[in-house]
């Protein structure tokens, strides 16, 4: 069943910048990645499809419903935590909590104390004084004491330290296992590694990529490289193999060979490798962030320089 | 060597159990040292002592030989920093702030700070309390890095950047030290502080638990690889054979194993034997050299 729904939306704010044309659903249980960098159109997507905005063409939908006019009969299905949190000031974070609990209308403390204990939340003192990650975590018991079945996360572990990280990321998984529908905007890749069903790499406000994580964890695909104990047996296992369909010998330096090979002919890679001698054998491992990183090279230098002001 | 930052047996105590305690730490020229620890664990206290913002309870900290407390405004002016919270003073904009700077360094030449700006893609001229975090942290970087000291210390520089400029300023590091610069930077990305230090300091309860040279990480005499077998009996009938398992899912047909390197050209002659389905390696990481010590106990 599909609880989030963007489809060919497309919302221009001109000189570029905006999203275009993106697509994409994201099934109930399912934790999707939302991946890219600062101004790629992450937010953007999420505003809308919270209802915020109006998209220029297309359709942003939460459990079936367009939400720019149906923002108020979802609103309560729905936890949003913002990117840039900015708490009301003049209160303490007991307030804050309890004027939260009133508008979602949440009558048992019982959850809300649940994530206050699992995310050490002291909610003592004003918000104003409040560190960025204290912050962060009131706005994480504000956005999930009502235990809502959406989840739509932007950027929600910066601020955070590497233990809250973790905290957090067990979370998702959890909330997973009930059954949350969750969209995780981030561009830490440990985290989007390690929660996410689906990843969309997007790049200036279109969807480059989509892919299901395991594909890119669980590769049949591999590159290897092989340290022969001599140039020697490095030319003779080249002269043997080089012609090879079994796998690919993509580079050599030196005594190294990097070989590609598909799991399937792996049995005879071994063999090959069982009748030359070798000094080590090493895999090199595609990471999502060398998978996103492929998408962003080629720009990776932009700009001018910019001129410092004569004041 | 000669040891640029040199931190003696400091105690700063916070009452309940919060602060740093006999904290040893030497920072050698040309070297580039990380620094990691939850948050709390005393990682920006230290850093802010070695800057003479704190003054120690105990013990001694010497930057190039000067006293981090008595010397500090001496200090400051030969060393790169960025802070681990930003607070900037009252200026009307980016540009203005890092002019300020530049004076307070004495730098004239503004040719190099250009550079960052270019680099990191920021636009100066905008106003300083109205810039997001991301453009916040670069301005303090390219403040930090203008007049191109010897010493930068840099609190968790990398907090709200994005991965393409996480990219740029990685590459900027990496040329700052190629340039024979001491660096001594805390992160909470493992992997940033893999592809840009000499070695990297755990920091937990206020105590260094842990020194570690990425070299003895990554020139480790072992490693581990995931071996799947495609049928039961390969299997089983490899795993009579005299290798290390370090974790067995029969549920899949699959072994861990950790072996010498030496023995790897063995391994797959013995491994001809069998069909395998595929062989992966357990890459021995910076993480999971503090993990491990973790889990060990080794660390509070």
């Amino acid at each position: 069943m599909i609880k989030i729904e963007v489809e060919h939306f497309t919302k221009d704010y001109g000189f570029g910048r905006g999203v275009f044309d993106i697509s994409f659903q994201i099934h109930e249980g399912e934790v999707y990645g939302f991946l890219g960098p600062n101004g790629a159109g992450k937010s953007t997507t999420i505003r809308h499809l919270l209802g915020f905005s109006k998209p220029d063409k297309g359709h942003t939908r939460i459990l079936g419903m367009e939400t720019f006019t149906n923002y108020d009969k979802f609103m309560d299905k729905i936890g949003y935590l913002p990117g840039e949190i900015a708490l009301p000031e003049g209160l303490t974070g007991y307030e804050f909590i309890e004027m939260i609990k009133e508008l979602k209308r949440v009558k048992d403390d019982k959850y809300i104390k649940y994530l206050c204990d699992l995310f050490e939340v002291d909610p003592t003192g004003e918000t104003k004084r409040m560190s960025l990650g204290m912050k962060r975590k009131l706005a994480i018991v504000a956005a999930f004491m009502n235990d809502p079945e959406i989840l739509i996360l932007d950027e929600p572990t910066s601020g955070l330290d590497l233990k809250m990280q973790q905290v957090f990321i067990d979370f998702i998984k959890e909330e997973k296992e009930r059954g949350k529908t969750i969209l995780l905007s981030s561009h830490i890749f440990s985290e989007v590694d390690a929660t996410c069903d689906r990843i969309a790499i997007i790049k200036e406000g279109k969807i480059v990529a989509e892919f299901y994580a395991t594909d890119l964890k669980h590769s049949k695909n591999k590159n290897y490289e092989v340290e022969f104990s001599s140039l020697d047996d490095l030319h003779v296992f080249r002269n043997l193999y080089e012609k090879s369909d079994k796998f690919t010998i993509i580079n050599q330096e030196d005594n190294h060979l990097l070989i590609n090979i598909n799991d399937e002919n792996i049995n005879y890679l071994i063999k090959a490798l069982s009748h030359v001698h070798f000094r080590s054998f090493s895999q090199l491992k595609e990471t999502l962030e060398d998978y996103f990183m492929k998408y962003y090279k080629e720009d990776r230098d932009f700009g001018g320089a910019i001129q410092w002001k004569k004041s | 060597m000669e040891k640029v930052i040199e931190i003696k047996d400091v105690t700063k105590d916070f009452g309940n159990g919060r602060g740093i305690f006999d904290i040893d730490l030497s920072i050698y020229k040309g070297e580039m040292l990380g620094f990691i620890g939850p948050n709390g664990a005393g990682k920006t206290t230290t850093i802010r002592t070695i800057m003479g913002f704190i003054k120690p309870d105990k013990g001694s900290i010497t930057v190039k030989g000067m006293d981090a407390w008595k010397d500090s405004a001496r200090i400051k002016q030969f060393v790169g920093y960025v802070p681990g919270e930003i607070g900037f003073p009252d200026y009307k904009s980016g540009t203005d702030f890092l002019k300020a700077i530049a004076e307070f360094k004495g730098v004239k030449d503004l040719s190099y700070a250009n550079y960052l700006i270019e680099k990191l893609q920021l636009d100066p001229s905008a106003n300083l309390k109205r810039m997001s975090k991301g453009m916040k942290q670069k301005t303090a970087i390219v403040a930090s890095l203008l007049a191109d000291n010897d010493i930068i210390i840099l609190d968790e520089p990398t907090t709200g950047l994005d991965p393409l400029m996480r990219v740029s300023f990685l590459d900027i590091i990496k040329a700052e030290k190629a340039k024979g610069k001491t660096i001594f930077m805390s992160s909470h990305v493992y992997e940033e502080l893999e592809k840009t230090c000499d070695r990297v300091a755990l920091i937990n309860n206020g105590r260094i638990v842990d020194v570690v040279k990425l070299d003895d990480i990554k020139n480790r005499k072992v490693t581990d690889f995931k071996i799947e077998f495609t049928n039961r009996d390969d299997y089983l009938n490899f795993k009579r054979l005299n290798y290390q398992i370090i974790r067995d899912q029969e549920t899949y047909n699959q072994v861990t194993i950790t072996i010498e390197k030496d023995r790897i050209k063995m391994l797959f002659n013995d491994l001809t034997n069998y069909q395998v389905k595929f062989i992966a390696e357990i890459k021995y990481t910076l993480e999971r050299h503090f993990n491990e010590l973790i889990k060990r106990g080794e660390v509070i």
